[in-house]
């Protein structure tokens, strides 16, 4: 079979819950994820920095999991329920991983800041007491420029502390 | 009346500043933390199609035939654009030297991998990739030239072959009695290093969107610009068009760090929008693209270096010679980088005498392009190191050495060899406190006890200045025409009393609106949120650069101020007039302008703007009615380059004192950074947290600098680094915890005493970090000249010395 | 770097995923985890005409113990086998593995399957499964069959799987009782592909080494058992000096170390050398 000749790709609907909201969109097979909701849903807090899966800009949460969004294809994503930057603030109140971002200066110029929030999301909800190593290890999958990453261990300690205080009742580890 | 910037915290009209000088919230975060903030990838406009571009696969090779017949015929494609389309429309870009540019896309020969040869407008960008696989282009290859020492050679093949040679520019500087210092040395040590290619990197690639309007021949271009009004003028120049007829809109960028890049594909979206009758054509550089093409490349070093040293310890004397290969030509401004040492050729040490002897060479690369710290961090590697080795031939601790070198503190300003003046500083002191932050006795102590057990273990002093509010002064040396690098600022209140700043620039990740805000709330009693920050395009803006060579802080500040007390006049006349006094009996402080003397004769920042605005009737005529002004802040004294480059260029000198701790596996060749200490002294902190952040991140591309980053090519000019798997940038896991403390010594010559500290500690890691390792191998009697020190590298010279009796 | 054209399908079943891999006739690219694949479609290095994805095919997920083995279905993710409570117990080395790969973001979708028949050379999947002697189910068109590892890894990124195939599942023995091991890996960056890696098991049977297993990652095209090695290493003490020899040997038996921009032959050759003796000692520590 010839791959010379371009032929008409295959569209396909794809049914997403994203941040609690439910789309469905037509999509090329080859249409990546991060396009899909950059383009299609115009969630563009979700950003390219890299195209192969390395530093991290683009995670999201695909069923409560992170995941690059630019190494899954949006077909993959049909069916899932998807979290981005967009979902963690309610109504203008910050989520307290983004309020601990900013009293802590996690953030530079910002692009790789919805990455990091998401693995962090993941992280803090299973283990509200993470050990540096234990944040160490989930963190090192994401790249930042611009902080050289000591205030973004100081935001994740103090996220951490804020959900403790606010989740009395949960055990501080899943572990 | 003379404009009066106050030039310490004390001169603000502010009893206590709440927001200036501490560490508060970011007034861009809202926006960042929650996505919304406008990067130009988000950006959609009617009509928008988009760019992708063909590169070469080869490193030199003359273009024999392009076909774009077939992919003009696909569907989704608008338009193609090749070398033709540049020669007919455009002008090669500015270059540095002068005469050293080239088209953004050729006629006659691809002359690096990855350089651009044909470019297509697509409905999407998938579609516009799929149509560069149905471009035909035919190479006949070139012998390539990708050693910059071959590239010097007679014979060697020609990058730009109307230039006649490779060698862009080759010039010898000598400041004081070199010779003599030498001569009269008691000990001359010297080496050789090899720095190699690493770059900017930001997170987000470069990105525009470019609109060229047939009906009236402008240019509107939206983008990631770290200089807005550069690239402007750099367009209206390359498009031949008058400045007043191009736009640059200014995006929220995810960092530069210098090596944004972009001028090329600029200029080829513009070109593709003009072929497309003027619709928006998006260009998003991808990273491969950055990587292999963008303004990702820079100090791509050969360095011979000497010393002259007394017994005494006193270093008299420093040469530098140095082999910069620069690339395919000069667009990316690499040669400014190799230019900037002499704002600090000397380091924070009373180097009498200097000699700078500097090869700028074109080879099949990239061309180079900016990178924090502009040039120093590989100089002051090598002047560090060079340093140790004195240090430890004459068995004085390298810290002591340093101090007995030290510029003392009642020396300033200061003038260096190389024509730049320090403004002040304290190195003393610093050095003192690292040591004591450190516990330095103790880590010797430790490393004592290590070296008994055999491990390899390391402690690196390392200091070095950090240049501040950049000119272009000194720049004239490699071409470079100007003097005088302006920031402004529009300050404005409404009616209500609320205020604004309109600047030029758009934000990059430092913290500059916060800046502006603190000075405005602080300047006039407001809450920080009564101040909002606009950036303006470069046709409404006031006359601007923007964030670069740690210029920002203390332009934007001085512009800020400026404008607060131009207002400040203003509103005291009206005060005046309205509480019917001469202006000169009204004092301005906390936002009340009161007349001393007169209890209840008090007006405020909010009334009186709400009266200018509102009741303008009641101003007396000849009074400007308008409660807004702007100040554009340059450098004073920057004086032109005398005959062997001298020149009072960087306005400030920030200093610090690094001391690293190291261990090496001697079995792997494995680094590991186990102390990391530092302390610097950049002046007066406007934002204690922003300058933290600064420190912090420059010292983590320090230490990809030392241990990480490199680009490699192989002898046919391909990058072998071309992905992220291959070029490493530091991660959480590379960056030890960092102890800091620090010195305010305030600048004499700044708004409020602050000094540039942008670039940061890039200008001292890869040194300390070189430092430590370089005292870690010295009982196996090896050295460690080539940065980065990656495992290889270093497991060859503990190899070396195992299979040959250490010297020690 | 956006992918090529191609088609998707998301089969239900094996035989539907087989069936349509016929079809396309070595066009097509099954997709599992797609940490491998996409970035080589987002770089356009490869160009299938349809692309196959695995995750609705049933019976391809679970972790179950039969006969003295885990058998570990080829859509198992690799955040799957760090948290698998049975992996951790029956066989750490696997577990332990798993922790050395890229980062949890990679490993919530990786697949164990996508790395068997991914095969890279620095991967520390395929050395387990040849230190551990496993077993490799895979259907095709003419029904299923079993490998075990020591004939899967063909050469560079190149496995015994057809064209035509889909890996179902691995079968992975459990220690015998005593057993040590231990995986020991050089990289630039923690979570980077490894420079070198190394495995190690083996017995102490009445103190001196047993059914020594050394197994080497990031040296050559596939990972490498070091016969020589071993045979010289087993009925040794379990001393410094017997695991220096042993490193030594392995050292000289690579014929041709890989090379690229992080390591050099010479250094992997060395790398591999201390990184034997290392894991031997932890291995002998290990062991009961």
């Amino acid at each position: 079979m010839s791959s010379d000749t371009p032929k008409e790709p295959m569209r396909h609907a794809v049914s997403l819950r994203v941040n609690g909201r439910e789309h469905t969109v037509e999509v090329e097979s080859r249409m990546t994820l991060a396009d899909c909701l950059r383009e299609k849903l115009a969630l563009t807090g979700t950003h390219l920095g890299c195209e192969h899966g390395v530093c991290g800009a683009c995670t999201v949460l695909v069923d409560g999991q992170t995941a690059r969004s630019c190494l899954m294809l949006a077909v993959q994503a049909d069916g899932a329920e998807i979290t981005t930057v967009e979902g963690l603030a309610v109504d203008g109140e910050l989520h307290p991983i983004q309020e601990a971002f900013v009293e802590e200066h996690g953030l530079q110029c910002g692009f790789c800041t919805p990455g990091f929030l998401m693995s962090i999301h993941e992280l803090l909800a299973e283990n509200l007491n993470p050990s540096d190593d234990e944040i160490r290890d989930v963190l090192g999958g994401q790249i930042c420029r611009c902080t050289g990453y000591q205030s973004i261990l100081r935001a994740v300690h103090s996220a951490a502390a804020k959900l403790r205080a606010a989740n009395p009742a949960r055990e501080p580890s899943a572990a | 009346m003379a404009v009066k910037i106050p030039h310490t915290m004390d001169e603000l009209p502010t009893s206590e500043p709440r927001f200036v000088g501490h560490g508060v919230r970011r007034v861009e975060d809202a926006g960042l933390i929650t996505g919304r903030t406008e990067f130009i990838d988000n950006v959609k406009l009617s009509g928008m199609l988009h760019c992708a571009i063909l590169r070469s696969p080869v490193a030199h090779a003359r273009i024999a035939k392009i076909d774009t017949s077939a992919a003009e015929a696909l569907p989704g494609v608008v338009a193609v654009v090749t070398g033709e389309d540049a020669a007919r429309w455009s002008h090669p870009a500015a270059a540095v030297p002068e005469g050293w540019g080239l088209p953004c896309l050729p006629t006659d020969k691809v002359r690096f991998v990855g350089e651009p040869v044909a470019a297509v407008a697509a409905t999407s960008r998938y579609a516009a990739e799929d149509a560069l696989e149905q471009i035909e282009v035919d190479y006949d290859p070139l012998e390539t030239v990708s050693d910059p020492v071959a590239a010097m050679a007679e014979g060697s093949p020609l990058v730009i072959d109307e230039r006649g040679t490779n060698v862009m520019m080759q010039r010898v500087f000598t400041w004081g009695e070199v010779d003599a210092a030498f001569d009269g040395a008691d000990h001359v040590f010297s080496e050789r290093f090899r720095w190699n290619r690493l770059g900017a990197n930001p997170m987000e690639t470069y990105g525009c969107i470019s609109e060229w309007n047939p009906a009236d021949h402008t240019i509107v271009v939206r983008g990631g610009f770290q200089s807005p009004s550069h690239m402007a003028l750099g367009r209206a120049a390359t498009f031949g068009l008058p400045s007043n007829k191009v736009r640059m809109i200014a995006h929220p960028h995810g960092g530069s760090f210098g090596g944004k890049g972009g001028v090329r594909g600029t200029d080829i979206s513009i070109l593709l929008s003009r072929k497309c009758g003027g619709r928006p054509v998006k260009w998003i550089e991808d990273r491969m693209e950055y990587l292999a093409a963008g303004g990702s490349q820079a100090w791509d070093r050969r360095y011979e270096v000497s010393i002259a040293v007394k017994s005494d310890g006193r270093v008299t004397g420093l040469r530098v010679k140095l082999i910069d290969d620069l690339g395919a030509n000069g667009e990316g401004f690499g040669a400014i980088s190799a230019a900037k040492p002499l704002a600090s050729f000397t380091g924070p040490y009373a180097i009498g005498a200097a000699q700078y002897d500097l090869t700028l060479v074109a080879t099949n690369k990239v061309p180079a392009s900016p990178y924090r710290g502009m040039g120093p961090p590989p100089h002051n590697f090598v002047l560090e190191q060079m340093m140790d080795i004195a240090a430890r031939a004459l068995e004085v601790d390298p810290a002591e050495f340093r101090r007995r070198n030290f510029i003392p503190k009642d020396a300033f300003p200061y003038t260096i060899p190389s024509g730049n003046e320090y403004d002040s500083g304290d190195y003393e002191a610093v050095l003192d406190k690292v040591l004591a932050l450190s516990d330095y006795q103790k880590l010797r102590a430790e490393q004592a006890a290590a070296r008994a057990q055999g491990r390899l273990v390391g402690i690196g002093v390392a200091s070095a200045i950090e240049p501040g509010v950049f000119d272009w002064n000194a720049y004239a040396v490699v071409g470079v025409q100007g003097t005088g690098v302006p920031e402004g600022a529009t300050v404005s209140f409404d009616i209500l009393g609320n205020a604004s700043v309109r600047v030029g620039f758009a934000l990059e990740g430092q913290g500059q609106y916060t800046l502006a805000a603190q000075l405005v709330a602080d300047y006039f009693g407001l809450e920080l949120d009564a101040v909002t920050v606009t950036p303006l395009d470069t046709a409404t803006a006031p006359p601007h650069f923007g964030p670069g060579g740690s210029r920002l802080g203390v332009a934007l500040t001085g512009a800020v101020l400026g404008a607060c007390d131009r207002i400040r006049t203003k509103m005291s006349a009206v005060a005046a007039a309205l509480m019917q006094t001469e202006a000169a009996n009204i004092v301005y402080r906390d936002g009340k302008f009161t007349i001393p003397g007169a209890p209840g004769a008090e007006m405020t920042v909010p009334q009186l703007a709400g009266t200018m605005l509102g009741a303008s009737h009641l101003l007396p005529p000849d009074i400007d009615p308008r409660p807004e002004a702007t100040h554009v802040w340059t450098a004073a004294g920057r004086t032109p380059v005398d005959e062997e480059g001298r020149a009072k260029s960087y306005l400030t000198a920030a200093q610090a004192v690094h001391i690293v701790g190291v261990e090496i596996d001697r079995d792997t060749g494995m680094v590991e950074i186990t102390k990391y200490c530092l302390v610097d002294d950049c002046g007066t902190r406007l934002n204690p947290a922003t300058v933290k952040g600064q420190t912090e991140g420059s010292v983590a591309q320090g230490i990809g600098a030392a241990l990480l980053e490199e680009y490699t090519y192989d002898s046919d000019g391909q990058l072998l680094t071309s992905t992220y798997m291959d070029y490493l940038l530091p991660t959480v896991n590379d960056v030890p915890v960092l102890e800091m403390d620090e010195v305010v010594t305030p600048s004499p010559c700044t708004p409020l005493g602050a000094k540039g500290c942008g670039e940061g500690a890039i200008h001292t890691t890869p040194a300390a970090v070189m430092s430590a390792i370089n005292d870690a191998l010295a009982p196996l009697g090896v050295r460690a000249n080539e940065v980065p020190a990656a495992p290889n590298r270093i497991w060859n010279l503990i190899r070396g010395a195992n299979e040959t009796p250490a010297s020690e | 770097m956006k992918p090529p054209p191609f088609e998707y399908a998301a089969p239900s079943t094996v035989e539907e995923a087989v069936s349509l891999l016929v079809q396309h006739d070595g066009e097509a690219k099954v997709l599992a985890g797609g940490q491998s694949l996409m970035p080589l479609l987002n770089m356009r290095f490869a160009r299938p005409a349809a692309v196959i994805d695995l995750r609705r095919v049933a019976g391809l997920t679970d972790i179950r113990e039969e006969g003295g083995a885990l058998v570990i279905g080829a859509m198992v993710t690799k955040r799957a086998i760090e948290r698998s409570t049975v992996v951790a117990n029956r066989q750490p080395l696997l577990h332990a593995a798993t922790r050395w790969i890229a980062h949890p973001q990679i490993r919530n979708r990786g697949t164990v399957g996508g790395s068997m028949a991914q095969a890279d050379p620095a991967a520390e999947y395929p050395a387990v499964a040849i230190a551990l002697d496993m077993e490799l189910d895979m259907v095709g068109p003419g029904g299923s069959r079993r490998i075990p590892a020591a004939d899967f890894f063909v050469t560079y990124l190149t496995t015994a799987l057809e064209e035509n195939e889909v890996l179902t599942a691995i079968r992975v023995p459990v220690f015998p009782s005593g057993t040590g091991w231990s995986i020991q890996e050089v990289s630039r960056r923690h979570g980077d592909f490894a420079m070198v890696g190394a495995i190690t098991t083996l017995r102490l049977d009445g103190g001196r080494v047993a059914d020594p297993r050394i197994v080497l990652f990031g040296v050559g095209a596939t990972p490498l058992r070091a016969r020589g090695a071993e045979e010289t290493l087993a009925g040794s003490e379990p001393s410094e000096d017997a695991f220096a020899a042993a490193g030594a040997a392995v050292a000289a038996e690579i014929e041709e170390p890989l090379s690229d921009v992080h390591a050099s032959a010479d250094y992997r050759r060395h790398l591999a050398r201390v990184l034997t003796q290392r894991a031997l000692a932890e291995a002998a520590r290990r062991a009961t």
